[in-house]
């Protein structure tokens, strides 16, 4: 799970081009996009939203809902998008 | 009787009046009567003045006068009443004074009139107005004399002796009439001492100053050191040098065919001698401050004649390639092409051209954009000298002139090179390149031709007043200069900096103090306007096309003419849909208090985003010092979100110890775009860099904890030889667009260790034609070679593995 958490870190880094941020800093429990009343989370907006769906379903073979709020969930965090990937991965 | 001797005729009984008076009642035992034909004679007299007088204003008032002077005369003479004869002197004081006060009412004032018909030029001088104010002055000082004058004179004809009155009307009134000459005299002696004195570039002839008069000065301060005084001593040159000088490039040119000569010499006085030489001989000039030989190639045609002062050093330019002539040798009469003038009897070429066939080319880099030809004539230019001199002169008056600034560019060739030899203010031969050298000339009287860069960095690096003897003049030009750095200019020099407003295209536009507020005044010549785009339009007799310029500046005018600049229409992007304006994001940014320059440009990607070059101030370096990058990120998008989207606040980040500044101090949007297109890594820092065509050089850092150093050596961290050419292949490839791989190293050595954490700078250079890139690294004070050489690029397409493999 641990690996799955580092993979999904690697594809959002790279697919967003995000710079001077390592897995490392990213916590498995803060959102993705925005932050949290902690000011944690990595802050990304809603054009992000778009690229890293695409790349999640290219990386994961995964699909997502057409169902705004439901997907919304999923992306909550790296621990929620590990948790639908590994439900929902075929392989 | 001729009418001219009857003119004097009656003058002198004028004059002589209250004298006449006096005898004939003492002396002579004439009635009041007998006395009052005199009256009468002198009513006629100016009764025939009035039938001669054209102007209607003109006739309606001397026939009040007229008919003033016959009544006088008839009571004196019906009534045989003195007290009437006595009243011309104070009927002669109203009517002067009813004359030189209607010209104050209906200008041009009678005093100015006067100035105008001993002056012819006057009405075509720049000083035009200021004389024209001057001359008002006087004729209120006048209409006050007259009053005070008739009023005495009134006096002494109900109160007093004949005597008092004859002495009063008939000596004393004009010895003061003669005072208030005098006095005049010797205030407009003093005004014209602080008035400008300009003769208009074109028109200076031989003898249009002095022999001696000095032209310019080298820049040795220490009047206690040998080497100074020699330097300043080897500087001088006076009126005559400068005549000598531009007669011997002018035989030179002459001798060679007519064709465009690019002009390029740092030292301003060699400029300015090539440069009227040019204009007088009717070749064309184009004045490049960018002498690199990738640019020169680029605008030179092969009959292009090509002067400057300082020789190219020897294997970088092929001499049969780009031919160059050092001003140097024409001076001294050893050319090796063309005709040098050594014959000390030849006559000196020096005289007047034809401002509106001169022609120039200046080259602009703009705030965007590649370098841009601008064609000039150069009416252009002695259009806007005429302006410059009307509206700060007499602000100029017994200063010498220094600049911080490129003579190559408008602004410093109108304020360093023309000027001073419109109004023969002399000039320094070099540029101020540091502030501290402004300590030097604190005893001197100055105009200083400055700008932001500079001024920033003055202020940057001084805390303590510069003990001027009398506070500087001082201009900015080439961008906006901020508040805070005209205050802290103000409190160190005692001036606020004085704002131009313009550009390449347009010449000067407006200027403005910002201590009077952020609103610009326009020239007198400039009529604005808003273009469609929202942008400031401009017609003025500096631009030649008859539908003038737009700038890219978007603007509010106002009726009066004066605007307030609202930052380029480029400054207003959309990202992904979203509208947003860059100053508005960087004015956010600064107002956290912690960043003392910034600039955010919209970058393409996958997507489109804004990145943000910051340059952290003192606090600012202080609150982040020693933290990681991505929590002074985190802290600037934390701070921005609470204004604006997150789709349009700053993606990515670089924090520099200054901005990149191009020769004219301006801060390229293309520049600092180009530093995002090279991916940040923990394993380098580019801390500041520049880029001219065809070079960069840069200020790197590689901290310890870089990846670079892992291994190499355990014991004693020293930067590889293999990454340091790569890093000159990955800065190259991005700042300088060498698009090719590499093909072979050549000649490359590797002098002294690069250490972690050190500072190094580095010096790329790239000759597209030749394919090469040579580098060199170096200590920051240059002192310290670390390692130079030169890559052959070849477009084939050789791996770049390579470089691994050689390192």
């Amino acid at each position: 799970m641990s690996d799955l958490k580092t993979r999904i870190k690697e594809v959002i880094i790279e697919s967003l081009e995000l710079e001077d941020i390592t897995p490392a800093d990213i916590v498995d429990s803060a959102p993705i996009f925005g932050k949290n009343a902690a000011g944690e989370g990595l802050g990304l907006d809603s054009i992000d939203a778009l690229e890293l769906g695409i790349a999640v379903k290219e990386n994961f073979g995964v699909t997502f809902s057409t169902v705004k709020e439901e997907t919304k969930k999923h992306f909550a965090s790296v621990d929620a998008l590990a948790a639908y990937i590994s439900a929902n991965s075929k392989g | 009787m001729k009418p001219a001797a009857g003119r004097i005729f009656f003058t002198a009984i004028s004059v002589l009046y209250p004298l006449i008076v006096y005898c004939g009642l003492e002396y002579w035992g004439l009635t009041p009567r007998r006395l009052s034909i005199v009256l009468l004679a002198l009513a006629f007299y100016h009764f025939l003045n009035f039938t001669q007088s054209k102007s209607h204003a003109e006739r309606g008032r001397t026939a009040i006068f007229v008919v003033l002077i016959f009544v006088c005369a008839f009571v004196a003479f019906f009534a045989d009443n003195i007290l009437f004869v006595k009243f011309y002197p104070v009927l002669v004081n109203l009517s002067l004074l009813s004359f030189f006060g209607f010209t104050l009412w209906k200008p041009p004032s009678f005093a100015f009139r006067m100035a105008c018909l001993h002056d012819m030029s006057l009405e075509k001088s720049p000083s035009f107005k200021a004389v024209e104010r001057y001359s008002r002055k006087v004729t209120v000082a006048w209409c006050f004399f007259f009053i005070v004058n008739g009023s005495i004179a009134a006096f002494t004809v109900f109160v007093g002796s004949y005597e008092i009155w004859t002495l009063y009307n008939g000596l004393i009134s004009y010895i003061l009439i003669g005072i208030v000459f005098i006095a005049e005299y010797l205030v407009r002696k003093m005004v014209q001492n602080k008035m400008q004195s300009y003769v208009p570039v074109c028109d200076l002839e031989l003898d249009s100053r002095p022999n001696g008069a000095l032209v310019s000065f080298g820049s040795g301060v220490d009047a206690a050191n040998a080497e100074d005084v020699a330097a300043n001593v080897a500087g001088l040159k006076t009126w005559g040098d400068f005549v000598s000088d531009v007669s011997k490039v002018r035989y030179y040119l002459e001798s060679r065919e007519n064709t465009p000569w690019i002009l390029h010499c740092e030292d301003s006085y060699y400029f300015t001698v090539s440069l009227l030489a040019m204009l007088q001989s009717g070749r064309k000039a184009l004045v490049t401050a960018n002498r690199q030989e990738a640019f020169i190639k680029e605008i030179k045609k092969p009959e292009y004649g090509f002067i400057t002062d300082e020789p190219f050093a020897s294997g970088v330019l092929n001499a049969d390639e780009m031919p160059a002539t050092l001003i140097q040798d024409v001076l001294a009469g050893k050319c090796a092409e063309g005709k040098c003038i050594d014959d000390k009897c030849a006559p000196l070429k020096f005289g007047k051209f034809d401002k509106s066939k001169a022609e120039m080319v200046m080259y602009t880099s703009g705030t965007t954009g590649e370098p841009k030809a601008v064609y000039k004539r150069f009416l252009q230019f002695e259009n806007e000298l005429f302006e410059l001199v009307k509206v700060f002169g007499n602000d100029w008056v017994n200063r010498n002139v220094y600049s911080t600034v490129n003579h190559h560019h408008i602004y410093g060739l109108l304020f360093t090179a023309l000027l001073p030899i419109a109004t023969g203010l002399p000039f320094r031969r070099h540029r101020i390149d540091f502030p501290t050298e402004l300590a030097n000339i604190a005893g001197d009287a100055a105009v200083i031709a400055s700008s932001p860069a500079f001024l920033k960095r003055l202020s940057a690096e001084t805390d303590k007043a510069i003990a001027f003897k009398c506070p500087p003049i001082i201009y900015s030009s080439g961008g906006p200069l901020p508040e805070d750095v005209a205050r802290k200019t103000s409190e160190l020099t005692g001036y606020w900096p004085m704002e131009i407003y313009g550009s390449t295209e347009t010449g000067g536009i407006a200027y403005r103090q910002s201590k009077n507020g952020p609103v610009w005044t326009p020239f007198e010549v400039c009529k604005m306007s808003v273009a469609e785009n929202g942008c400031l339009n401009i017609k003025s007799s500096y631009i030649l096309e008859a539908e003038g310029f737009t700038t890219g500046d978007l603007v509010d005018l106002y009726d009066d003419g004066r605007f307030l600049l609202k930052g380029r229409s480029d400054s207003i992007v959309k990202i992904e849909e979203k509208r947003i304006s860059l100053p508005e994001v960087e004015n956010r940014l600064k107002q956290t208090g912690l960043v003392q320059d910034v600039r955010v440009v919209p970058m393409m990607g996958k997507r489109q985003y804004l990145a943000a070059a910051i340059v952290l101030n003192e606090a600012g370096r202080e609150k982040f010092a020693g933290l990681p990058k991505l929590t002074i990120n985190n802290f600037f998008h934390d701070h921005l979100l609470k204004f604006i989207e997150n789709t349009v606040s700053p993606k990515k980040w670089r924090y520099l110890e200054e901005l990149p500044q191009n020769t004219e101090g301006k801060i390229r949007m293309r520049d600092i775009q180009s530093l995002f297109g090279l991916a940040e890594s923990p394993n380098f820092k580019i801390l500041k860099f520049r880029r001219e065509p065809g070079v960069l050089t840069a200020k790197l850092l590689f901290p310890a904890t870089s990846d670079y150093f892992d291994g190499h050596f355990p014991e004693f961290k020293l930067l590889p030889a293999v990454v340091q050419v790569d890093m000159v292949l990955r800065l190259a490839r991005n700042f300088l667009d060498v698009p090719k791989e590499l093909s072979k190293m050549n000649r490359t050595r590797f002098a002294n260790p690069i250490l972690p954490d050190v500072p190094v700078m580095v010096k790329i250079t790239y000759d597209a034609d030749a394919g090469k890139v040579t580098f060199a690294f170096t200590s920051v004070d240059g002192e310290i070679p670390y390692s130079n050489g030169s890559l052959i690029m070849n477009a084939a397409d050789s791996s770049a593995d390579e470089v691994a493999n050689r390192g």
